[in-house]
């Protein structure tokens, strides 16, 4: 316990140094202070940006882009991966070709999202849906496949059902592979439609951080890459307490 | 164990517990040529027995198991169960313990044990009553709670035999429970199973690699061969029970096992 909390002060005490760094070079001039603002600085533009409306209004947008991405590739992407797995055929098949996809950065396509959506909610979404759908589709994939052939064979020998088997054996068995998916899914599918943001859009918070970034506004464009931040990590860490709930067997 | 309330209705009592198995075949079908796993297996099993599997590898013991409990269709011949085949697993007639690795890790102990009461939609409170019962019945009174993860390997296949008896099936078959268990550990489990069938009166069909745990355990043991698999030898084991760790360096039990080994190196 004692090591445990010595770990977190650890931790703590390596962001400290971060943020007390930052504010030195600032401060003392070690780096020019319109390039790097402060820390201090930098907290406190991003505490009066939160109070725009305007900015809030990115933010929902860009919350709303990602959540419509991320609904329609988790179930589509595990549908898909669903049936690469059960279906032998079909997974010689398709596997190979899903590895060459997923091994091609998805930003080069970004342009052809531009030029059949348009610049708005559905390109960006699109594109999120697109850098996202892969990595599902994989994870999915293994998941199926690390359900051992034994439970399957106790579910049949006691009589279960075929929805049975798949509330009782697949998804309990499955979860803490699916969660693991998700969280990771989420930075893709995150990725994506910032960066769809930042290349061509007229809202969300991408598109804020790019305009920041070419008007020099370092103190606005520092804040906005807290907020991402915070925001990433939040998300991934709130998935991150439900798989360990959900996979404390898994040893 | 509390009295079951649903076996199989239409059987006179008095024949709960037999197996016919007469003249079965098995041929699996391969894109090249037809492979016979079994042929022309008759074995005639009465109530409340004991009767153990033997045979190398690939003689087709776990297949024939497989095909008692439901699970796999016979090519040829007839498998009755109090009386009745049995096409698809019937859990009313017949409990299955799998090897070591069956529990399942996200559900505590007594959860794996009412897993065959839950698909049935048998409600909590008798779920978990008839589980205690069959915890208790195999040595593992307020282990309930834990998960398989926090259990020893013989532990786990105690879960594993509760599961199969939850139900008060009036066989039990058994594909290898004890195989990845130490030495140690196996012989203490042979006794406790020993100790439960005789509580129960199940008859028990056992699968197993070891010549000792067959002589040990069985009323009697039938010999298998592979290739085709079919039964060479059927041994009544006149041994007295309880069988004792003693037992096993007699004259009685050596030449049993030799008898079974002679088969086995011949076939093998």
């Amino acid at each position: 316990m004692a090591d445990h909390l010595g770990l977190k002060i650890a931790r703590l005490a390596i962001v400290v140094a971060v943020f007390a760094g930052w504010e030195a070079l600032s401060r003392t001039g070690a780096v020019n202070p319109r390039l790097l603002p402060s820390a201090s600085d930098t907290l406190a533009t991003l505490g009066y940006l939160l109070q725009r409306a305007s900015v809030r209004n990115d933010l929902l947008a860009t919350a709303s882009e990602v959540l419509a991405a991320f609904a329609l590739a988790v179930p589509f992407g595990c549908l898909i991966g669903f049936l690469i797995a059960e279906n032998r055929y079909f997974a010689d098949v398709m596997k190979p070709l899903l590895f060459f996809a997923f091994s091609i950065p998805k930003s080069i396509f970004l342009p052809m999202f531009i030029l059949v959506f348009g610049v708005g909610f559905a390109e960006k979404v699109g594109f999120g849906f697109f850098s996202t759908i892969f990595i599902v589709i994989m994870s999915t994939t293994t998941a199926v496949e690390s359900v051992k052939m034994e439970y399957l064979t106790v579910a049949r020998s006691y009589g279960a059902t075929s929805a049975q088997t798949a509330f009782r054996v697949y998804l309990p068995s499955m979860l803490p592979v699916l969660l693991e998916a998700l969280r990771i899914s989420m930075i893709f599918n995150l990725t994506g439609v910032i960066l769809a943001e930042m290349y061509a859009s007229r809202d969300g918070i991408g598109h804020q951080i790019a305009t920041w970034g070419e008007n020099f506004q370092m103190k606005q464009l520092l804040a906005g890459v807290v907020m991402i931040a915070a925001i990433a990590m939040a998300f991934n860490e709130t998935i991150r307490w439900v798989e360990t709930r959900c996979s404390h067997w898994r040893t | 164990m509390q009295p079951l309330a649903n076996v199989t209705p239409l059987k006179p009592a008095a024949r709960a517990g037999a197996i016919q198995i007469d003249r079965v075949g098995q041929v699996f079908k391969t894109s090249t040529q037809d492979v016979i796993a079994l042929s022309d297996v008759s074995l005639d099993i009465k109530p409340g027995r004991f009767i153990v599997l033997v045979g190398p590898s690939g003689c087709g013991k776990s297949t024939l198991l497989m095909m008692l409990a439901g699970l796999r269709p016979q090519t040829s011949g007839t498998i009755l169960i109090n009386g009745a085949p049995i096409p698809k697993p019937d859990p009313d007639r017949v409990g299955v313990v799998f090897q070591e690795a069956s529990l399942f890790p996200w559900l505590t102990a007594e959860e794996n044990v009412e897993f065959p009461l839950a698909l049935r939609g048998v409600a909590k409170a008798e779920r978990r009553a008839k589980a205690e019962d069959a915890l208790k019945l195999v040595g593992l009174d307020g282990f309930g709670k834990r998960h398989p993860h926090e259990l020893s390997g013989g532990m786990k296949q105690r879960v594993s035999i509760a599961r199969g008896l939850v139900q008060d099936p009036p066989v039990l078959l058994m594909d290898e429970p004890f195989a990845a268990l130490d030495e140690q550990t196996r012989m203490t489990m042979g006794d406790e199973l020993l100790r439960i069938w005789s509580a129960t009166g199940k008859t028990v069909v056992f699968v197993t690699h070891s010549l000792t745990e067959a002589v040990y355990l069985a009323d009697e043991v039938a010999v298998m061969s592979a290739r085709p698999g079919r039964i060479v030898d059927h041994l009544q084991i006149p041994l007295p029970r309880p069988r004792t760790y003693e037992m096993l360096s007699g004259d009685a039990f050596g030449s049993l096992r030799d008898r079974i080994w002679r088969h086995i190196r011949k076939s093998a």
